[in-house]
Formats: C-alpha cells, sequence, structure tokens
C-alpha cells in the first residue's frame, strides 16, 4: 500500500474554478459583495477559451431605437429553438448592456464610431444590429478582468486542477479538492461555496476551436457532486474554422470573411460555399437565408459535403469571401487577417482567394442546470458560463457568449457571496476525509508501470465523438459507441500508465484525471442524444430528421452512483417579469 | 501544402525537484512543412516522451503562454514555423518549473504592482464613456498585449540593467493613454527603469501580437521631455 498523500487545507467563502471571463467575473462580484475569493487556474491564468473568443458582444444599447431587450430575448429563444430557459434567456437580454459598460468601466474600450457612439456590426442569427466589438477581442475582455482581480488582490493559484466537490454530511457542499499541477501537491479548499466556471468540452471532439484546458472538468464534478445536466446533448459546432496548418486546425474563422457585407446589412449576402464540383450546397439545405443562416445548419451541411466525398482533398469546403470588405476588416479584425495570411496566404488574407474552410466543435450549448442566481440544486454549488446550460436552448446566437459569462458570472458571484455570508464557516473537519480517500484514488495511477497511455485513450473518445455523437447522429451508432464508452470505462481506465513519475507539471497525470471527466461528459451526451428522437439546433438525427413538436422539451442527466439517469422535463418558461429582475438587481 | 519535412529538434530538459543537472535530449519528428514549433513539441509528447513538460493552451497565438526559445531566440511556439534544426529550451530568464515551462509568479506579481486599471476620479457614466475613436482604436492595440514575455526574454536592457522590461512599458503607455486614469504612469515607468531602455527595436520585432513596447518607451520620453498630458 501506498502511503496517504498529504493535503494542504485553506478556508475561503467562495472557491471559482476557472479563470475565463466567467469566473474572473464572479471573483469580482464575489469580492464585492465581501467575500474572501480564490479562484483556480488549471493552466497559466491567461489560458482561458474566452481569450480565444472574437469578443463580439450581443446588447441593446439604445443606439436602435427599434430593437429592444424584449427584441434579443425572443431572438434568443428563437435561434434556441424554444427550449430555453426563458427565464435566464431575458436575463441575459435585458442585462447584457449593463455588464457591457462594466467591462468599459475596467478599461475595455468599444470600438466607436463618435465619442459616445459605439459601433455595431451584425452576427449569426440576430434580426437586429446589436453587436459590440473591440480590436483586442477576447485578449482585451481577459486583459482588464485579471488587472481588476489584481487590483482586488484576489488570490489566482495557476496551474491548480480542481478535481472535485465534496458535499458534506448535510448534502451541502463542504469545500473541494484541487491538484497542484506545478508543485504535485494536493490542496482541499474548505469553503460553504463553490463555483463552476470551467468552460465548456470541446476536447471531446477530434476537430475543435476551443482551449486544450477545456476538458468539461467543471461539468463532470457537478454532475458527481450530485448537480443536474440540462441540454448536454447540444453542442454548437462553428461552420467556418481553418483546415491547417495542424496546430490551426479547427479555429474559428467566423465571422468577418463569411458574413462579408451583411457585417453592416442584414440583407446583404454572406460569403459563397462550394464543394469541389464548385455547387453551393447550402442551398439545398436553406433555400432562404443560403449562406447566412444559422451555424447548425451551415456546419452540417458542411459536414454532409465532406463525408459525402465533395470536399477538397485537405477535408474542407472552399469559401467566396468579398473583396470589397477587406479594407473594413483590416481596420476592424486586424489579428483575423493576419491569422489569415499567415495559414493561408496573401490571396486568402486580403479576401479575394477561395478560403478553406470546415466545421469544429464550439461551444458546449448545455451544461450544469442552474436558476436565475446560477445555483444548482446542491446547496453551495453554482455554475455559469459555458459550464452552465439553458441560456441558450438548442443553439446559440453569435455574440451571446460574451454578454452570457458577464450577466452570469457577476449573479454567481453575488450569490454565492450572500450564502457564504448567510452559512458562515464550514466546520473544520467536514469532507477531509472525502478529500483524502480521493486524493489516494488518484495518486495509484502514478505508481502503475504498465499500461495505455492517456493520450490514446482521449484520441479514441474523441474519434467516437467527432463521428458518431457530433454533426451527424443516428440512434444505432450512439448505441455502439456507448457500448465503447462502458468498455473503455470498465477495462481502459483502471490500465492507464503515466509515463514519468516526477510530481511537477505531470501531463499525462493530468490527462488521467481529465480523461474520467470526458468520459464522464461523453457518455451524458451520447445518452442524451439518443432520448432526443428528433432533429432540433445542433443536434440532426438521421433516423429522427425532423424537429418533433412533442420534444420541445429538456432533457435532464443525474448520476447517481455510477449510474446515470436521462429524464425528458417541460421547458422552464416562466418568463421572469420586468419587476421580477429589478428585484434581482436591487439585491445587488 | 503537404510537403513533409523531417526535423531534428534538441528539447532542454530539467526537473529541478530531482536530482541531476539540466541537458538536452534529441528528437526526430517529421509532419507537413508549414508546421509549427508547437506542432514539433506536440508531436514529441505524444510519441516519443510522455515525460515532457510543456504549455500551450489555445495553440492560435492567443493565450501567450506557449512562450520558448527556439535556436536561442524568444517565439510563440504555436506561431512561430519549424526549423530543420532547433534548439528548444525555456523562456529566459525566468525560474523553470520543468522541462520548458517557466514560472511567471513574479511576472503576475510585477503586473499586479502597477495598477493596471484606469485610476478613476469619477465612477464610468453608465453610457457609452466619452473617448475619441482613434483613442479607442490605440487602447484596443495596447490592450492586444498577450504578457507572452517574448521582449522581456529578448530584451538586452532587461539582462544588463535595472529594467523591469518592455512589456510592461507597454501596459504603463495603455494607461497612460486612457482618458479616465488619473495615475501618474511616467513616474511609475521611471520607477520601472525605463531610462535604461537602449531603444534597440528588438522588443518591437519579436512582438508576436505586432506591438511596440519601445514605441511605449520613446512616447514617455517625448512625455518626459516635453510634457503633456493624454496623448492623442
Amino acid at each position: 500500500m501506498h502511503e496517504q498523500p498529504e493535503v494542504i487545507v485553506e478556508s475561503t467563502d467562495i472557491l471559482i474554478a476557472g479563470s475565463g471571463a466567467a469566473g474572473m467575473r464572479a471573483a469580482i462580484a464575489g469580492h464585492d459583495t465581501g467575500a474572501k475569493v480564490v479562484l483556480l487556474a488549471k493552466g497559466p491564468r491567461r489560458a482561458n477559451h474566452t481569450r480565444m473568443s472574437g469578443g463580439r458582444y450581443n446588447a441593446v444599447s439604445g443606439a436602435n431605437p427599434k430593437d429592444t431587450p424584449e427584441a434579443f430575448y425572443r431572438d434568443t429563444v428563437e435561434s434556441g429553438m424554444d427550449i430555453n430557459n426563458h427565464e435566464l434567456a431575458r436575463i441575459l437580454a435585458y442585462e447584457a448592456m449593463d455588464r457591457a459598460y462594466d467591462l468599459e468601466a475596467y478599461g475595455l474600450a468599444w470600438d466607436r464610431t463618435e465619442v459616445e457612439k459605439y459601433y455595431m456590426s451584425m452576427t449569426g442569427g440576430g434580426t437586429f444590429v446589436r453587436t459590440l466589438g473591440s480590436i483586442d477581442e477576447g485578449i482585451g475582455i481577459t486583459e482588464v478582468m485579471l488587472h481588476q482581480l489584481h487590483a482586488r488582490n484576489v488570490r489566482i493559484c495557476d496551474f491548480h486542477m480542481l478535481v472535485d466537490v465534496i458535499v458534506g454530511e448535510d448534502g451541502r457542499v463542504a469545500g473541494a479538492l484541487a491538484l497542484d499541477l506545478s508543485r504535485g501537491v494536493w490542496r482541499f479548499y474548505r469553503c460553504p461555496t463553490v463555483i463552476i466556471a470551467t468552460g465548456g468540452t470541446s476536447q471531446l471532439y477530434e476537430t475543435s476551436s476551443g482551449p486544450a484546458i477545456n476538458t468539461g472538468d467543471g461539468i463532470a464534478i457537478a454532475l458527481r457532486a450530485g448537480a443536474e445536466l440540462v441540454d448536454i446533448e447540444f453542442m454548437q459546432f462553428i461552420p467556418i474554422s481553418f483546415v491547417y496548418p495542424p496546430s490551426a486546425r479547427g479555429y474559428t474563422l467566423t465571422e468577418p470573411a463569411h458574413y462579408g457585407m451583411r457585417h453592416f446589412d442584414p440583407n446583404a449576402e454572406a460569403a459563397h460555399l462550394v464543394n469541389n464540383q464548385g455547387e453551393r450546397f447550402v442551398l439545398k439545405h436553406d433555400p432562404v437565408r443560403k449562406e447566412g443562416s444559422t451555424r447548425d445548419v451551415l456546419a452540417r451541411a458542411i459536414m454532409l459535403e465532406i463525408l459525402e466525398g465533395r470536399g477538397t482533398p485537405e477535408g474542407g469546403v472552399l469559401m467566396l469571401p468579398d473583396k470589397q470588405v477587406f479594407e473594413a476588416f483590416l481596420k476592424e479584425r486586424p489579428t483575423y487577417i493576419k491569422r489569415l495570411l499567415e495559414n493561408y496566404g496573401e490571396g486568402q488574407a486580403r479576401l479575394e482567394a477561395p478560403i478553406p474552410v470546415m466545421p469544429s466543435a464550439l461551444y458546449t450549448l448545455g451544461g450544469v442546470r442552474i436558476d436565475a442566481w446560477c445555483r444548482s440544486r446542491v446547496p453551495g454549488l453554482y455554475a455559469a458560463g459555458e459550464a452552465a446550460g439553458g441560456v441558450h436552448g438548442a443553439n446559440r446566437l453569435g455574440g451571446s457568449s460574451m454578454p452570457d459569462i458577464q450577466v452570469f458570472g457577476r449573479r454567481a458571484g453575488m450569490a454565492a457571496a450572500e450564502e457564504a455570508k448567510a452559512r458562515g464557516p464550514v466546520p473544520e473537519e467536514a469532507g477531509i476525509a472525502q478529500a483524502r480517500a480521493r486524493a489516494s484514488a488518484l495518486e495509484r495511477g502514478m505508481h502503475a508501470t504498465d499500461g495505455v497511455r492517456p493520450i490514446e485513450v482521449k484520441k479514441r473518445i474523441q474519434k467516437l465523438m467527432w463521428d458518431h455523437v457530433g454533426l451527424v447522429r443516428s440512434g444505432p451508432k450512439m448505441e455502439e459507441t456507448l457500448q465503447q464508452f462502458g468498455e473503455i470505462r470498465a477495462q481502459v481506465l483502471p490500465a492507464l500508465k503515466i509515463t514519468g513519475k516526477s510530481r511537477i507539471l505531470n501531463r499525462e497525470w493530468m490527462e488521467s484525471i481529465e480523461l474520467g471527466n470526458l468520459l464522464d461528459i461523453a457518455e451524458a451526451m451520447a445518452s442524451a442524444s439518443l432520448l432526443r428522437k428528433e432533429t432540433r439546433g445542433a443536434h440532426y438525427r438521421t433516423d429522427f430528421p425532423d424537429l418533433d413538436p412533442q420534444w420541445t422539451a429538456n432533457v435532464l442527466v443525474k448520476r447517481d452512483g455510477a449510474a446515470l439517469t436521462v429524464e425528458k422535463q417541460a421547458v422552464v418558461c416562466a418568463e421572469a417579469p420586468q419587476t421580477q429582475l429589478d428585484k434581482h438587481k436591487a439585491i445587488a | 501544402m503537404s510537403k513533409q519535412i523531417t526535423v531534428v529538434a534538441e528539447v532542454r530538459r530539467h526537473d529541478p525537484s530531482q536530482p541531476g543537472e539540466p541537458h538536452y535530449q534529441r528528437f526526430e519528428v517529421t509532419g507537413i512543412d508549414s508546421m509549427r514549433v508547437l506542432d514539433v513539441i506536440r508531436s514529441i509528447y505524444e510519441n516519443q516522451a510522455g515525460d515532457l513538460a510543456y504549455q500551450f493552451a489555445c495553440r492560435v497565438g492567443r493565450c501567450g503562454t506557449c512562450a520558448v526559445k527556439v535556436n536561442g531566440v524568444p517565439v510563440l511556439a504555436c506561431q512561430e514555423k519549424c526549423k530543420p534544426r532547433m534548439r528548444i529550451e525555456p523562456l529566459t530568464p525566468f525560474p523553470v518549473l520543468r522541462d520548458l515551462v517557466v514560472d511567471r509568479t513574479e511576472v503576475e506579481a510585477r503586473y499586479a504592482a502597477l495598477k493596471l486599471t484606469p485610476q478613476r476620479t469619477s465612477a464610468h457614466p453608465g453610457r457609452p464613456e466619452p473617448i475619441e475613436p482613434a483613442v479607442a482604436e490605440k487602447l484596443c492595440h495596447y490592450d492586444l498585449c498577450l504578457a507572452c514575455m517574448v521582449c522581456v526574454s529578448a530584451c538586452p536592457a532587461v539582462a544588463e540593467r535595472a529594467f523591469d522590461g518592455p512589456a510592461y512599458m507597454l501596459k504603463l503607455r495603455h494607461m497612460a493613454a486612457h482618458p479616465a486614469d488619473s495615475a501618474n504612469r511616467l513616474d511609475q515607468a521611471l520607477e520601472a527603469g525605463m531610462l535604461e531602455c537602449f531603444n534597440c527595436d528588438v522588443c518591437t520585432q519579436l512582438c508576436p501580437a505586432d506591438l511596440s513596447p519601445a514605441q511605449a518607451v520613446r512616447d514617455f520620453r517625448k512625455q518626459m521631455i516635453f510634457g503633456g498630458g493624454k496623448p492623442a
């Protein structure tokens, strides 16, 4: 037997996992509401998904008197195909603009046409021009927020991976176990509240747009701790991403070149997409909106062309950009033009030559089921941002993830601070034994000398998800896939090998822990997808290719020990009336 | 695009928690000729050295966490095209955690000490803050700094003198340019060793975000000599 690993214990009011904008916004709000906050980043703090975003931000600024928060809310629910949690969608629409001003207060400078007039543009799916932006994109958003955390002296723990949330005997959060990857040391944070802001799970797929750290850790951890997942069958694929070089494969190319003049005028045409026969194949799928269709329709249309052998040799299709927007984008999105130049060449960068594109896993639409204040059903456990589900439903508007993480990050931080204050400190011994036992179990992998490398298993899961639980799904294939996941869980996971024995930044050790999370979410996604016998938004089944009104409902996933249950449930339609929202604001 | 190339990479290996001196391990990697240094490192990890410590997240030049030295020059591994022969080392002069990963604790402490938030005398108005469009554009460009530390690693003044480094000058200039900031950023720049900069422009040449910290230093020097408040 190996001896018990040492677990260093410390206390806080709120523990936040995730250093993207949702986590940082929660930290700011939690701190400003009077709580002691510790924020964990799995990598260096700047390694997060927000950083990679184009930073487009939907909000009703008042610049267009015809647009209203109500219209934004309706667009959100229409895009989500009526299965959004309507209350969350409404909160997003009504609070987005105030949070955009917060970002400006932090130091971000939204693009302007005049001293006090923002530059607005259009993104996928909206009916009004209501998208703010800034040249510094997601990089700028994360930088100004990070400096706000520095100013507040919030403790940020780089290279700290959340491993599990520990629930005490009273059914409430008692703390969380984390592994300090940079030292190979276990830490138990004794705390009454934990906020999951670990982002999505795009690493479940062979080709993805997000950062390597997005392995769905927080979502799996919340599920294990007793929270429910909602809409987890919906994975958003970006239709337009780079095909090569290998390091950039899957990185998003949306939306400047794709939207072309449509960026400025909702009636303009988007860039044409053609297969290797020169056909505009999107017309078969959406003759009305054509290439200006929603992301789900475009991604599926492109994937079907590739699967049916009408793609380019590198595995994509061709986008024919409109060169008249080049000057505008060179000024507005210089980074974007630079990437085109480096990866493809001058013709593509000048928007004169055809641009090879392919779909890529972008955004986890589902996640931890939350209420208006980001509470899961486990007292003390919160989730916000991409790790949470319900805001966007079956499909997300382009430009809506940025306001989501600001609006709900803040709500999570405020509510957790209030709860921590009301509940007081967690008893000294609560949860520590469970944390020690879990750490001890995860130490075992470090001693295995023979077996399968985690990276090989990860690639196997990624291929299964891409092929069968991705853009194109069918019942029989998903059943087979679930069976294979079961085999991986039973036979492969216990036989993982970790090559090196150093405790410092042992990537294979980290990957072996990530694998458990990836597999948990892969099974949840496949099971939920199997239950939803229809096609809706990002979820497309070849055996049920039509929308079924009976399925204007959500799928909930729960876990009881090792057993996963999936069930259908009615959509939360209770609209939050304006007065209710005002009350929420008053709590601030 | 699918021309193949075989590259030789010598990777610096060192685990400070274990006995033993730093050494270089030689690997050969074959892939398409447009592959980046990060593609080579990932291939080494996936196929030859499962115990290699390296860092990356976004792989597209945005998180700024994969910076290493290739043949003595600091670069972002994800953006730098591979070379036929490469010596890959962790970024100097930072403490090494293991192999290619450095400890950025002190870097973050320096950023924090500079208080890089607008020091406001009045609160944000809760509507678009008055900022000239050209100034907003300039602020955004400053805000594209990845904090990757490529410029600090390359800077000869950092190596020889009491100079925090180009990246910090750029962020101080960012705040100096912000119309709502009331702090004396010139004094902060002087305290951080601004006058020690040689004006060699190496930082500008190597910046993965195409920024010019050297220009930020020149702007501060101009302000010091000729005065002037917020730059246009």
